[in-house]
C-alpha cells in the first residue's frame, strides 16, 4: 500500500483543526466561536505545520515533492488542470459573496452590570439614604431579631414583585415573564449564580429605585425598560422585594467588604 | 441467539409497560408538600383559597383561575366533565400560551407538579365525589381524526360560517366577529375570542387534536361552547339532511310535503337535543335515546375535524421569527413611483414582524395588551419611502365612546419612532426609547379617527410630545377589514424641517412603535410598545460584483501559471 504522502498529512490536520474549532468546540462543546478567533487559531496551527517540516531538509523536501510534482511533472498534468480550473472559481465565489454580502447593523455594546459612580449617594426619590458602601437593606436585620417580622416583609415583597416585576423577569425569577421577549436587553435572571450573589442590596436599590434612565451611559440607558420604580413604589416596598428576591432563589447577596 | 432475543423481548416489554403507565398517570394523595408547592408558586395569582384573588390578579386579564369552581378551559374531557389529573399536569408542565400563566416545567420537578395536581384539586369537592363514585370523566374520542387536505379544508370554512364561528371570531378568524366587543366570561369579566391567525396564543395548544378537543369539550368558563345539543347547527341531522333542511329553509314556496319533510328533520333534531340534555343531566339514556345521541355526535366529531383543520389552515405554524439581530426591515430599492396602498407589489415583499407588549413602564400602565405585533413592509426610490403597515386589532374604533359594560372606548392608534438625528455608532447616545428624553424622538402619529392623516410630532418624553409646526410632509392611507389595520405612509427621504429624521441609504435607523386598541381601554401612556429596533434602507447591490470576482480569478490563475513558470526554470 502506498503511503500517504506528508503534505496529505499536514493538510488533512490543517483542516480537521478548523472543522474541529468550528463545529466541535463552537457547536457541541460550546458557544459559536468568531470567525477572526478562529483565523488566529489556524494561523498558529499553520506556522506549526510549516515549522514542524522545516526543521529537517529531508522532511521539507518530502513535504514539497508533491506541490512540485503537482506544478512541473508531466504524469501530473491531469491534477494540474484540474487545480488552475477549481481554484479560480473558488476564488471567484469567494470574493463574490464577501461583496455581495448584506451589511448587518453593529451590534449591542452594553455592558450588562454597569458600575454605578463612585461615592455613589443612594436616593429614593430625593430623600438621601446614605451612600452605596454602607447602606443595608434596613429590615435585613429582622432575619435574626424577629423571624415572623421578617416574613412578612418578605410576603409584602412576594406581592410587589408579582403585582409589578413578573411580567418581565417571570414567575419562576428567571428573566421569561411574558412581556420579555419585547424588550431588548432581555430583563435580568435572578436565578442566573452570577447575578444576586455578585451584588450588594444597594446596587440593586439602586437599580430599581432609578431603572433604565438611571443607568450611566455604558448601559445604554436608553435601550433599558426598567422603570424608575421610585416614582411607583415606595423605598419600603423596594427593600422588601430585595429581601424576597434571595428568599425565592435562595441566593444570599454580597456582603460588604468582600472581595474588594 | 436466543439470548439476544430474550433480552430484547424483556426490552420490549418494559419499554410497553413504561409507556402505558406513564400515560395513566395520576396525581398522588394529597401531602403537605403541594400546598408548600403551591404558596410559594401559585398562591399570588390564584389567591392562598383558591380562589383566583391572588395579589396580581387585578393586573390580569385573562384572570387567573378560581379553582373553587371546578371549571377548567383545557381538558381532554367532554362538556361538563371535570379535567383528568394528566389534563391539569400539562397545564401546569407547558403553561398557557397568550396569557400570564408560564410553564413549570423549567421551575418544578415532576414530583412537585404531580403534589400540586393533587393539592389544586382540593379546592374543588367535586374531584372528591368523582372518586368517591368511582367513574372517571369521560374522554374525548381523538379516533377518526379527518387527515389534513386542501378539500377538509375547505368543508371546514363552510362549516365555520354555518355553526356561527364568524360572530365571534370573525370572518377570517381574526377575533373581530360582531359580538367580539361583548363577550365576559362565567365571573363578568371581560374576554375576546382568539385570534385564530395568531396559533401561538392558543391557550391549549394549535396542533389540530388540541383545536379539536377544544370544539368536543368548549371552554368552560369562556363563551365558547361545546360542540353538542343545541349549540350545534342542525344537531341531529346528517350532511345530506342538514342541507336539504337549508334548501327547505331558503325555498319561496312551500308544499305540504316540505312541511312534512321538515316537520321530520325537527323533530329528529329534538330527540337528539333532549338525548344530549339528559345525557348531560346524568339521566341513562334508553337504548335508542343512545342511538340517536351517537349518530347525532358521529355528525359532530366529523365535521369538527374538518373545521379543526380550517382553524388550523389560518395561522402560521409558528410565530414569525422578530426583526432582530441581522434580521433588520430592509427597505427595498425600487426605480420610479413607489407602489401606492393597493399595489399588488406590496406582496412581493416578506414582512418584519415586531412584538407588541404591555407598557408596564409609567403609569397608567397597560398590563394586558390586545395587540400581539406589527408587521412592516418598506420599498424606497431616489427620493422618497413608503412603510405599510398591518396590525391585527378585534374592533374598529374611531372615537370615544361610552360602552354598555366597559366603560369609556377610546380610538385606536398607531405611532412610528425614529430618533431626530440617526446615533453615529452603537455607543452613541439614543434617545429614550419610550418616546425619547434627554435626547427627542420624531414621531409618525396615526390615529382611525382621521384614516388618511400622519401628525408629525417631536417628543421628549410621554408626556412631553408635541405637534411639529411643519405639518404634512407625509402622505397616509388605510384600511380596516377583517380585524386588520394596513397603514400606508410615504414621506420624501430628506426634508427642509430640522426636527425632522432624514433618511438615507444604507444607514441603520432605530425604529420603534406604540400602538393603542380604544376597546381595550388604551389611550395615552395605556398602550402597546415594542423597545428600539432597526431599519435600513438597503443599498442597491453593488456593481463592483460583476467586477472584482473575475478579477481576482484570473490573478489566482495567474499566480499559478507563473509559480509552475518559476519551479520549471529554478529546475532547468
Amino acid at each position: 500500500m502506498k503511503r500517504v504522502s506528508l503534505f496529505t498529512i499536514c493538510f488533512l490536520i490543517f483542516i480537521a483543526s478548523w472543522v474541529f474549532l468550528k463545529y466541535v468546540v463552537g457547536g457541541l462543546i460550546s458557544v459559536p466561536i468568531p470567525n477572526s478567533v478562529i483565523a488566529m487559531y489556524m494561523a498558529l496551527i499553520l506556522i506549526a505545520i510549516l515549522v514542524h517540516v522545516s526543521v529537517e531538509d529531508t522532511r521539507f523536501e518530502e513535504f514539497i515533492r508533491p506541490i512540485h510534482e503537482t506544478l512541473v511533472d508531466e504524469k501530473r498534468s491531469t491534477r494540474r488542470v484540474v487545480l488552475a480550473v477549481l481554484i479560480p472559481i473558488l476564488m471567484l465565489g469567494y470574493t463574490y459573496t464577501n461583496i455581495a454580502q448584506k451589511a448587518n447593523p453593529a451590534g449591542d455594546p452594553r455592558v450588562a452590570h454597569p458600575v454605578p459612580p463612585s461615592e455613589f449617594i443612594l436616593t429614593h426619590k430625593d430623600k438621601e439614604i446614605g451612600t452605596m458602601q454602607e447602606v443595608e437593606n434596613p429590615y435585613r436585620h429582622y432575619e435574626k431579631d424577629d423571624p415572623e417580622e421578617f416574613k412578612s416583609h418578605v410576603e409584602n415583597g412576594r406581592n410587589v414583585y408579582y403585582d409589578n416585576c413578573f411580567v418581565c423577569h417571570g414567575d419562576h425569577l428567571d428573566g421569561k415573564g411574558h412581556f420579555a421577549h419585547g424588550f431588548q436587553p432581555l430583563p435580568a435572571n435572578f436565578q442566573d449564580p452570577g447575578i444576586i450573589p455578585n451584588f450588594q442590596e444597594s446596587f440593586f436599590f439602586w437599580r430599581i429605585s432609578k431603572g433604565g434612565p438611571g443607568l450611566p451611559n455604558a448601559g445604554t440607558p436608553w435601550n433599558s425598560a426598567m422603570p424608575v420604580w421610585e416614582e411607583i413604589l415606595t423605598e419600603e416596598e423596594i427593600w422588601d422585594v430585595i429581601l424576597f428576591l434571595s428568599h425565592y432563589t435562595g441566593y444570599s447577596y454580597r456582603s460588604f467588604g468582600e472581595g474588594h | 441467539m436466543r439470548t439476544t432475543f430474550f433480552v430484547l423481548f424483556i426490552l420490549m416489554f418494559s419499554l410497553f409497560v413504561v409507556t402505558l403507565t406513564s400515560y395513566t398517570q395520576e396525581a398522588p394523595e394529597v401531602s403537605e408538600r403541594g400546598k408548600e408547592v403551591y404558596e410559594e408558586s401559585c398562591a399570588h395569582c390564584h389567591g392562598i383559597e383558591g380562589r383566583g384573588d391572588g395579589s396580581a390578579a387585578e393586573n390580569l386579564l385573562p384572570r387567573p383561575r378560581d379553582f373553587t369552581g371546578g371549571v377548567y378551559k383545557i381538558r381532554s374531557t367532554e362538556s361538563g366533565e371535570l379535567p383528568t389529573d394528566q389534563d391539569l399536569f400539562d397545564i401546569i408542565t407547558n403553561g398557557m400560551p397568550g396569557s400570564s400563566m408560564p410553564e413549570w416545567e423549567s421551575a418544578l420537578s415532576a414530583d412537585d407538579r404531580w403534589e400540586l395536581v393533587a393539592y389544586i384539586k382540593t379546592f374543588y369537592s367535586g374531584f372528591q365525589e368523582l372518586k368517591e363514585s368511582e367513574t372517571l370523566p369521560r374522554l374525548i374520542n381523538l379516533t377518526g381524526k379527518v387527515k389534513y387536505s386542501q378539500e377538509s379544508v375547505e368543508i371546514g370554512k363552510v362549516l365555520y360560517t354555518e355553526l356561527g364561528c364568524i360572530e365571534c371570531h370573525g370572518n377570517v378568524g381574526r377575533g373581530d366577529g360582531t359580538s367580539a366587543p361583548t363577550l365576559v366570561d362565567s365571573w363578568d369579566y371581560r374576554t375576546w375570542p382568539a385570534n385564530l391567525s395568531q396559533g401561538w396564543n392558543y391557550r391549549g395548544g394549535s396542533t389540530t387534536e388540541d383545536i379539536f378537543k377544544r370544539f368536543i369539550g368548549g371552554i368552560a368558563g369562556s363563551p365558547m361552547p361545546a360542540f353538542e345539543g343545541d349549540t350545534f347547527y342542525h344537531f341531529g341531522l346528517t350532511p345530506e339532511e342538514s342541507k336539504r333542511a337549508v334548501e327547505l329553509e331558503n325555498k319561496e314556496e312551500i308544499t305540504p310535503e316540505d312541511e312534512a319533510e321538515y316537520a321530520k328533520y325537527s323533530e329528529k333534531m329534538e330527540n337528539a337535543i333532549d338525548a344530549a340534555l339528559d345525557r348531560a343531566e346524568g339521566t341513562e339514556l334508553t337504548p335508542e335515546a343512545q342511538k340517536i345521541y351517537d349518530d347525532a355526535m358521529k355528525v359532530v366529531y366529523e365535521k369538527s375535524w374538518h373545521l379543526a383543520n380550517y382553524v388550523k389552515s389560518l395561522s402560521p405554524e409558528k410565530r414569525p421569527e422578530y426583526a432582530i439581530g441581522n434580521n433588520v426591515l430592509r427597505s427595498q430599492y425600487k426605480e420610479g413611483d413607489l407602489p401606492t396602498f393597493d399595489d399588488a407589489e406590496w406582496e412581493t415583499l416578506e414582512s418584519s414582524y415586531y412584538p407588541l407588549v404591555g407598557q408596564v413602564i409609567v403609569e397608567p400602565r397597560q398590563f394586558n395588551p390586545t395587540i400581539d405585533s406589527v408587521n412592516v413592509k418598506s420599498f424606497y426610490n431616489d427620493t422618497e419611502v413608503a412603510f405599510l403597515f398591518t396590525w391585527d386589532d378585534r374592533t374598529n374604533n374611531t372615537s370615544v365612546e361610552e360602552t354598555e359594560n366597559f366603560g369609556q372606548s377610546f380610538i385606536d392608534g398607531l405611532a412610528i419612532q425614529f430618533p431626530v438625528k440617526v446615533p453615529k455608532g452603537p455607543t452613541d447616545e439614543k434617545p429614550y426609547f419610550l418616546w425619547g428624553g434627554r435626547k427627542p424622538v420624531y414621531l409618525w402619529q396615526w390615529m382611525a379617527s382621521e384614516p388618511e392623516t400622519i401628525k408629525e410630532l417631536t417628543a421628549k418624553g410621554m408626556s412631553n410630545a408635541g405637534l411639529q409646526e411643519d405639518q404634512g410632509n407625509v402622505q397616509a392611507e388605510s384600511e380596516y377589514k377583517e380585524g386588520q389595520y394596513r397603514l400606508w405612509v410615504k414621506r420624501a427621504l430628506k426634508t427642509e424641517d430640522k426636527k425632522d429624521l432624514q433618511i438615507e441609504p444604507a444607514v441603520f435607523v432605530p425604529i420603534a412603535f406604540s400602538a393603542w386598541d380604544g376597546a381595550n381601554g388604551d389611550i395615552d401612556t395605556k398602550r402597546a410598545i415594542t423597545s428600539w429596533y432597526t431599519f435600513v434602507l438597503e443599498p442597491v447591490p453593488s456593481s463592483r460584483r460583476f467586477i472584482y470576482p473575475p478579477l481576482v480569478a484570473l490573478l489566482s490563475l495567474g499566480l499559478l501559471v507563473g509559480l509552475r513558470q518559476f519551479v520549471q526554470r529554478k529546475n532547468t
